[in-house]
Parts: C-alpha cells; sequence; structure tokens
C-alpha cells in the first residue's frame, strides 16, 4: 500500500486515515488520548469541588428555554462578542474556525470507525469538505496572529492595569497550543499530499489548498524523507492536541467551556437587579464581607474572567483614574479564592470525616479592605457599563454593592460625606437634609395639586430629591409639570408625603436605610390607589420599577421623556418655536443601559424644530456615565479627573453647544463640568423637559408680562 | 470606666416651627425629632471613653413617650442601657435636679453633656447638674482624655484655647469639634432594641416638677420684609438712591 506514491488520482479522490502511521500507531494515539481525556475530565472535577466549595446558594437553572436562547446568541453566534469589532472578528475567527475543524475531524472518525454512519466520504463530497476544513485552519491561523498582533504588539491598556501588561505565561501557551494545532496539521496535510498525489500543476489536491501550495514547495525532496517527516509531524500534531486537552482545565482555555456556561446562567433578572435583604431582624450579618457571603455564582464569575478588559475600556472610575477595573476586581477575588479554597475544602473534609460542623480558619487578609482596596469598592458609579460588554456575562456591580452593604451596615464604615447624606435621608427624607416640609415649594404657585388634594388623576408625578431641592432641578420639574398642564394630562404630586426614592441609599450599601424609605413611600402610593407613576428622574424611575414590587409596590413606571415622546405623537405637546443650537443627548446609565430608553429622548430632540443634534463617540449601550450614580453623586471625588469632567469634554468634541440630558443628577454634573472648563458662555446643559418647554413657545408670552408687572 | 451621656431629644434642625397661637410653645405636629446635635458628641465620647477603658456607658434622657426614640439612637450607636425620665417638660433646673436624681445611683466616674441642646439654648443644665452632683465640671469641650482618675479637656476660647485638667468625677459639656458621631451599624439598631431601659417619672425619683422658671411666651421672629431691587439704568442715580434709602429708610448710614 505505502509504497512510492500517487496512490489518489482523479476519480479517487480521498485519504486514508492513519496514513503512514503502521501498527500499533493507532493503539498508541488512542491511549494517549484517553490519558489526556481522563486529565481535561479530572482537571474540571477539581475545580467542579472548587467551585462547590465556597459561596451561597443560587439558582441559575431555571427558565431553560431562555438560558439556551442565550447560549445559542451569545454562545454559538457569539452576538455580545462581535460588539467589539477587533477582538469580536479575531475571536469569531479562532472560535468558528475551531468549531469547524473540531466537526470536522469528529466526522472524519465516524466515517473510519462507523463507516456505515458516514459511508460517503469521497469524490466531490471529500473535496467540498478538505476545502471547509482548510478554509477554517486558515481562520484559526490568521485569528492567532490578530490575537499575537493585539497582545504583543499592540498591547491596549485593557489588557493590562495602568500601563502594565497581564502578562500572564498561559495566554502564550493557549495560543502556542492553538497555532501548533493548526500548524502541525497544515504542514502533516502537506506531506501526505506530496508522496500520495502528483503535485505538479493543479490537480484536486489544491482544493487542500494550503497544504498543498506546501506541498509544491518539497518539489525534490525524496519520498521517503517526506515520510519520516510526517511520521514525526504526526506525532508533535497528536501531543499538541493531547496537550491542549489535559491543559484545558488548568488555564484560560477553561473558558471554553465556562464562557458558554456563564451565558447559559447569566442572570435573567432585569438590568441592576438587587437581592433584596430579606429578614433584618434575625440575619446575623449583611452584605460581602467574606468569600462564602458571595453565591457561587459571583465566584464563578470571578473563574469566567478572561481579562479581556472589555469592561475597563468604558469603566468611568478607571478611566478617570481611580483604582477600580472591574476586571481586576474580579481577578483579585479570583485569586483571593484561589488561596482560599483549598483551606476550605480541607476543612471542610477534616470535619466530614469526624462528622461535625466545619471551622474554617480565619483567612488572613480582610476581602474587603485589603484584597479589595476601599477605594475600588468606592469608586464604582453602578453606571453598569462593565454588566453590559461583559461577553460572559459577570455581575460586577451587585459584587460591589454587596461588599459596601458590609461596610455600611455592619461596620458603620464608610465616607463622613456619605454618613451625612444617610443621616439627612433619615431625618428630612432626602440627601440634602433640607426641611421636608419644603418638598413641594416649586410647585406654590404653578396649581399642582397633591394627591391629598385630589386623588383621582391618572399618573402620579413622583418628583424625587433633587426635582423638589436642588435649585436647578426645580427648574426642571417646573417645565415639566407646565408642560403636562399644557397637555391635558391628569397628574397629582405627593407633596409632603413623597419621601426619597433610596437609590442612592441602596446603591451606596444603605439597604436598609433603601428600604426604610421605599416603604414610606409605597405606603402611600397605595393609600391613594397610584397605579401610574411618571418620574423625571432616572434613578426612582429604575428603583420603582423594578425594586418597588420587593416591597408591596407594584405601579406602571414611566420616565418623562417617553411621557413626551407620546405626547409629541398624540399632538398633544405641539412644538413650533425654534430652538436654535446643537445639541448632544447625554445617556443617562439608569435610563439607558439599565432600562434600554435610548429613542425616545432622541425622539423627542428631533422633533424640536431648528434643533441639529451630534452624537458623542461614546452613547448608547457605550455611554459614558456622569459620574453620579451608584451613591457617587453624595461622594467627594478626590482620586483621578473628575468623571463629568471628562464627559464634558466629549461633548465638546462633538462640538455641542447644548447638553441635553434627562436626569437631574447627569444635569448637576455636566453643569459643573462646563463650569469646571469654564465653557458657561459657549456652553449649556438643559434638560429635554426645558427644552420641550422651551419650543412649546408658552414662555415668551410670560416673558411679555413680567415687565408690566414691575413696571 | 462607668459613663453617663445625658441625652436631649430636639425638634430637627431643619423642621419647620410654628408657635402655638397661645405662644405656650411650638405646635409639634409634623416635626421630626432627632438626638441634639451637641449630645451626639457626647455619646460618641462616651463610647470612645469605653473602647478605651473598658466599663458601661447609660444614656440617661428626660422627656415624653418619645424621647425612648433618641436613648434608642443612642443605644444603637454603642451605649449599654439607657434610663427614661418620663417628664414631658421641665425647665433647666428641675431638668438636672431629675438627671442627678438617677446619676447618682449609676455613681459614675464621667458624665457627658451637649454643651447646650439647640432647642431652648439655655446651656445651664450640665453646670446645674454638677453642682446638684457635688463634682467639678468642664464645659464647651473640644477635646477629651481620661486616665489615672483625671481627665484632661481642651476648652477653645477666644484666640487660644485652655487645657483643663480636672479630677474625675466630673462633668464634661461637648462642643462641636470634640469628635464625629458615629453612624450606627445595623446589628448595633437591632440590638438596640433588646437593651435595658429604665423608665421612672418624677414620683419615683422623688423630685418636683414644680418650674422655677417659667416661660411666660414664645414668639416667632419678626418676619423679614420683602427685599427692594432699584430700577433705572443710570448706575450714579442709582448709587445716589441706594445712598438715599440707606439713610433715609434703613437708616443704616
Amino acid at each position: 500500500m505505502a509504497h512510492g506514491g500517487h496512490v489518489y488520482s482523479a476519480g479517487n479522490e480521498g485519504r486514508e486515515v492513519f496514513w503512514n502511521a503502521p501498527f500499533p500507531s493507532e493503539l498508541i494515539l488512542f491511549l494517549f488520548a484517553a490519558i489526556a481525556i481522563a486529565i481535561c475530565a479530572y482537571g474540571f472535577y477539581l475545580r467542579w469541588q472548587m467551585w462547590k466549595a465556597i459561596g451561597r446558594p443560587e439558582n441559575r437553572t431555571d427558565s431553560t428555554g431562555e438560558r439556551i436562547k442565550s447560549l445559542l446568541l451569545n454562545g454559538l453566534l457569539q452576538i455580545r462578542t462581535f460588539k467589539d469589532a477587533y477582538p469580536g472578528i479575531m475571536h469569531a475567527l479562532i472560535f468558528f474556525g475551531f468549531f469547524v475543524l473540531i466537526f470536522g475531524a469528529a466526522f472524519d472518525a465516524t466515517h473510519y470507525h462507523l463507516p456505515f454512519l458516514v459511508p460517503f466520504f469521497n469524490g466531490g463530497f471529500y473535496l467540498g469538505f478538505s476545502f471547509i476544513m482548510e478554509v477554517f485552519g486558515l481562520a484559526v491561523l490568521v485569528g492567532v496572529v490578530l490575537a499575537v498582533w493585539r497582545k504583543y504588539v499592540q498591547k491596549p491598556d485593557r489588557l493590562g492595569y495602568r500601563g502594565k501588561a497581564d502578562a500572564v505565561a498561559d495566554d502564550a501557551i493557549a495560543l502556542l497550543l492553538i497555532a501548533g494545532i493548526i500548524v502541525t496539521g497544515f504542514l502533516l496535510e502537506g506531506f501526505r499530499l506530496y508522496v500520495n498525489i502528483n503535485v505538479d500543476g493543479f490537480t484536486w489536491g489544491g482544493w487542500s489548498f494550503v497544504g498543498y501550495a506546501f506541498a509544491k514547495t518539497l518539489t525534490g525532496v525524496s519520498y521517503d524523507t517526506v515520510r519520516i517527516l510526517h511520521k514525526l509531524t504526526w506525532w508533535i500534531h497528536a501531543f499538541i492536541a493531547f496537550g491542549f486537552i489535559a491543559y484545558l482545565p488548568f488555564s484560560k482555555l477553561m473558558h471554553i467551556v465556562l464562557a458558554p456556561a456563564n451565558q447559559y446562567m447569566k442572570s435573567l433578572k432585569p438590568t441592576g437587579y438587587l437581592e433584596p435583604i430579606a429578614d433584618f431582624e434575625n440575619a446575623e450579618s449583611f452584605g460581602v464581607g467574606q468569600l462564602e457571603n458571595f453565591t457561587w455564582k459571583q465566584i464563578f464569575n470571578t473563574d469566567a474572567c478572561l481579562r479581556c478588559g472589555r469592561c475597563q475600556d468604558g469603566c468611568p472610575a478607571y478611566l478617570s483614574g481611580k483604582p477600580l477595573s472591574p476586571k481586576k476586581l474580579h481577578q483579585d477575588i479570583k485569586e483571593y479564592w484561589l488561596e482560599r479554597v483549598p483551606v476550605v475544602m480541607a476543612a471542610k473534609k477534616a470535619a466530614a470525616k469526624k462528622g461535625e460542623e466545619p471551622v474554617i480558619p480565619d483567612p488572613e487578609k480582610a476581602m474587603v479592605g485589603e484584597v479589595v482596596d476601599l477605594h475600588e469598592l468606592w469608586a464604582c458609579t453602578n453606571c453598569m457599563y462593565c454588566m453590559e460588554v461583559c461577553p460572559v456575562f459577570n455581575e460586577h456591580v451587585p459584587m460591589i454593592i454587596g461588599m459596601r452593604q458590609y461596610k455600611v451596615l455592619m461596620e458603620a464604615d464608610f465616607s463622613p460625606e456619605l454618613q451625612l447624606t444617610y443621616r439627612n435621608m433619615e431625618n428630612n427624607s432626602n440627601p440634602w437634609g433640607i426641611g421636608t416640609h419644603l418638598r413641594a415649594e416649586w410647585a406654590k404657585d404653578l396649581g399642582v395639586k397633591t394627591l391629598a388634594e385630589d386623588p383621582n388623576v391618572e399618573y402620579l408625578f413622583y418628583v424625587g430629591c433633587s426635582g423638589s431641592f436642588d435649585d436647578r432641578g426645580k427648574k426642571v420639574t417646573i417645565a415639566f409639570a407646565k408642560l403636562l398642564k399644557e397637555a391635558g394630562v391628569s397628574f397629582g404630586i405627593m407633596g409632603g408625603e413623597e419621601s426619597c426614592c433610596g437609590d442612592s441609599a441602596m446603591r451606596g450599601g444603605n439597604e436598609y436605610l433603601s428600604q426604610t424609605l421605599a416603604q414610606m413611600n409605597i405606603d402611600v402610593m397605595n393609600g391613594y390607589g397610584v397605579k401610574k407613576i411618571i418620574c423625571t428622574c432616572p434613578h426612582g424611575y429604575n428603583m420603582i420599577k423594578k425594586d418597588y414590587p420587593h416591597f408591596g409596590g407594584n405601579f406602571e413606571v414611566y420616565h418623562h421623556t417617553e411621557i413626551i415622546a407620546d405626547l409629541i405623537a398624540q399632538g398633544k405637546v405641539k412644538l413650533k418655536k425654534s430652538v436654535q443650537g446643537l445639541f448632544t443627548y447625554h445617556d443617562s446609565c439608569f435610563l439607558g443601559r439599565y432600562n434600554d430608553i435610548y429613542e425616545q429622548p432622541r425622539k423627542v430632540l428631533k422633533a424640536v424644530p431648528g434643533m441639529k443634534l451630534s452624537e458623542m463617540d461614546r452613547n448608547y449601550a457605550k455611554s459614558f456615565c456622569c459620574g453620579a450614580g451608584g451613591g457617587r453623586m453624595w461622594m467627594e471625588e478626590d482620586i483621578g479627573e473628575r468623571i463629568n469632567d471628562m464627559r464634558t469634554d466629549q461633548a465638546m468634541e462633538a462640538k455641542a453647544d447644548t447638553i441635553a440630558v434627562a436626569c437631574p443628577f447627569c444635569l448637576t454634573m455636566m453643569s459643573d463640568g462646563i463650569k469646571d472648563r469654564q465653557a458657561e458662555e459657549k456652553m449649556n446643559a438643559l434638560d429635554i423637559a426645558e427644552i420641550v418647554w422651551e419650543a412649546m413657545g408658552f414662555e415668551e408670552a410670560m416673558e411679555t408680562e413680567t415687565p408690566s408687572e414691575t413696571a | 470606666m462607668n459613663i453617663v451621656a445625658c441625652v436631649k431629644q430636639v425638634p430637627d434642625t431643619e423642621a419647620l416651627i410654628k408657635v402655638k397661637a397661645d405662644g405656650s410653645g411650638i405646635e409639634e405636629g409634623g416635626i421630626k425629632w432627632v438626638m441634639n446635635p451637641y449630645d451626639e458628641y457626647g455619646v460618641e465620647e462616651a463610647l470612645k471613653l469605653k473602647e478605651a477603658n473598658g466599663g458601661e456607658v447609660t444614656v440617661v434622657s428626660l422627656g415624653p413617650a418619645r424621647a425612648m426614640e433618641t436613648i434608642r439612637t443612642a443605644l444603637a450607636m454603642g451605649a449599654d442601657k439607657g434610663v427614661h425620665i418620663t417628664i414631658d417638660d421641665a425647665d433647666e433646673y428641675n431638668t438636672a435636679a431629675a438627671l442627678a436624681a438617677v446619676i447618682k445611683g449609676i455613681n459614675p466616674d464621667i458624665v457627658l453633656c451637649g454643651q447646650r441642646a439647640i432647642d431652648n439654648d439655655s446651656t445651664q443644665v450640665g453646670s446645674i447638674l454638677a453642682e446638684l452632683l457635688g463634682i467639678p465640671q468642664v464645659t464647651i469641650v473640644t477635646g477629651l482624655e481620661a486616665a489615672n482618675g483625671k481627665i484632661k479637656a481642651i476648652k477653645p476660647i477666644e484666640g487660644a484655647q485652655l487645657v483643663i485638667e480636672s479630677p474625675m468625677p466630673c462633668v464634661v459639656t461637648a462642643q462641636k469639634g470634640l469628635n464625629e458621631p458615629r453612624y450606627a451599624s445595623l446589628p448595633g439598631i437591632m440590638k438596640a432594641k433588646k437593651k435595658p431601659v429604665d423608665v421612672k417619672d418624677a414620683a419615683a425619683l422623688g423630685i418636683s416638677v414644680e418650674p422655677k422658671a417659667k416661660i411666660i411666651k414664645m414668639t416667632p421672629p419678626p418676619k423679614r420684609a420683602a427685599g427692594k431691587i432699584i430700577g433705572g439704568d443710570d448706575p450714579a442715580a442709582k448709587a445716589a438712591e441706594l445712598a438715599k434709602l440707606l439713610r433715609e429708610e434703613a437708616k443704616v448710614i
């Protein structure tokens, strides 16, 4: 059989499996394959034990249909990975390449071992098959080259931390193994083609174009030499593949399993969801002070993190020079977990032997404060960028809030500004601590009724603290209230019965205060039989919509941009007056990423006559936070650059003269940013309600009235 | 160290204060009641002394039923037990006498009070208390050390600060700057609900509620008149008008 060569000719296309690999090569191959698979299985078994060892229970295997959908979209079709072009394509080349090659190999093996299943493996089918395998093999190689280029030449910041690259040998080994399999595969193919068919000119071997091209370069080399080279390469190829399999559970290659697992087990809860603390009276501890206070899934997430750094790429804390990087946070906790898990497992094992409750030795390092620096913990604005872009659906923000809860509720150790804020919320139900009786001052001369005066209204306008107490915020509230009245919307306010929504308290770790405030609001709202609520503040909007249902508050909640868009569409709000200028719309995190409201505000702005809209580079789901979320509104920002100033710069780059916002926190931050940049003369920040009210053209009439009053 | 902290419940500084029509006091409806901020410094200092030296902190408060919330607030911060003297209202002397009656039984090493309460601003209770207990007093203190039966206190005065030493037991009244009162932890709040609070009335303490000083009438401060904006375009004329008004109407020049 194995004679001089050219056994396969036209009409006899195909290849001999195990060509040039005489007995007992096959047996040896299977033996080592079995060993590699056993190591791989054992590796995963060990990891499984580790995942099981620490963490609170959490169900992530419900709603199978939805989970399979996520797996297909994000795992198989790589939807989320593609959202970032270069790494998306790079990964897709390797992923799809490998995927096809593995199925190809499996197909090949089935044909060989179970020929009755795949009897057709020659002729045109074989050529097509070879061609496809060739294309995808090449794709993997291109992908690896792109990866090497990115990691070792381009070196984007996100593949490191503050200019220091994540230099891990594992990264290089993984790429080498992948490249090794493909390169040796092509070499093998070339050697085989050279010996088995005539490679002069174009023959059917050309369908395997990479191997064929290589085979052509061998012209003149003796068949015997090539046979030896082939045999050698065959074993190298096999052992690299075995190495790959065995190495998998001990390396970043594990993501081949963990990434789809995480895509399957992703949170199906609404964005920003936080599990409320249920029993304050009887719980022994609150929040996350120790690794074991995380859920198993949160710890699993740290293991699934591949250091791709997408989170870091748009993290306002990181980009403004604060110590937080969502990636680093995960990696630090993972490292700590790797230290702690053997200790915990050993303690549990020893206890199980004696049939006792395990006594787990105290860690040497505190997790909150040492593993995770407090500045990292408090730098997060809860903007949700990290969770929006993480290809494996890790959930950074709830982990951060969990640790904040520990610092606030258990240790009462947190920044004095925030302590003051919380005291103010406790005493006057607003973060500024302004007398609660002044809450509805803005409404005094507008004829806006409270629910106490008239509960028979369609909407409750939940004004919130900024809209009630902040001078700038009050202007928005007044503009919006006038707009509603003009449009004939039936609404009322809670007046002095309104409390702070609780968002800043919740996201700043003070769940107890947050729930107290929420409960106060819910009792009043339910007392008046409120069904529909409008909020001008996305924080209150998000909180009432997603968190109040936990405490018996079930309402239809709308943001004012949704209502305004609707009123314009219905013709109830008519925009008559031209508003000149180049606007840019700043997406509020709690509106955009949290609630997917991107289009309504833009639709409203586009309806304003005379207005031109210019988008900032970072917009929609990749918008840059103003810096005020997650309780940061009430805290000093003394590390790095101010986030609001950075955002203001971005608006300036868009050449905007007005930053249109839809959130009172954003409004404050953008107004301050404009002041910091000393651009007050050429730039302005306005809420959409103000712009619309202006464009409705009623204010002019009022302006002409004013002089006559003073005259 | 056996420590007593006296606390008073007062209206929140931001609360809307309305004087009753008959001028006998303020309308209490809708008011948010809080611990007198100066007393908070006292409680915080008491807790710090306890943390440094061991011992026990007892909070004592005189007031109506609602004053119990303020005692619980101090307990949540970390005080060990409370005494609630259920007298609705008392003048400064009677308040001090009631506190003294309770504190004598506790036999403390140090008593901490706020330098004054922000409601009536009389700045007397701490001093009268020290007199009634027959022990030294150091008032308006912004720094405190206690060791070996003595205290060393810092008291700011105009342009300088005094360092005052006193033997213990003594009464110290706390001024802003003494410390930053802590935020109660949640376990602290939960535990506070179960900490013991003794409730005593005037009869049990054997003291009189007949006031030595009476508030005859309470009136709100006069309303501020609306400001005046001087119109016109000529700055010189505007300045002349301003000068005229300041002299003739405001009578300040």
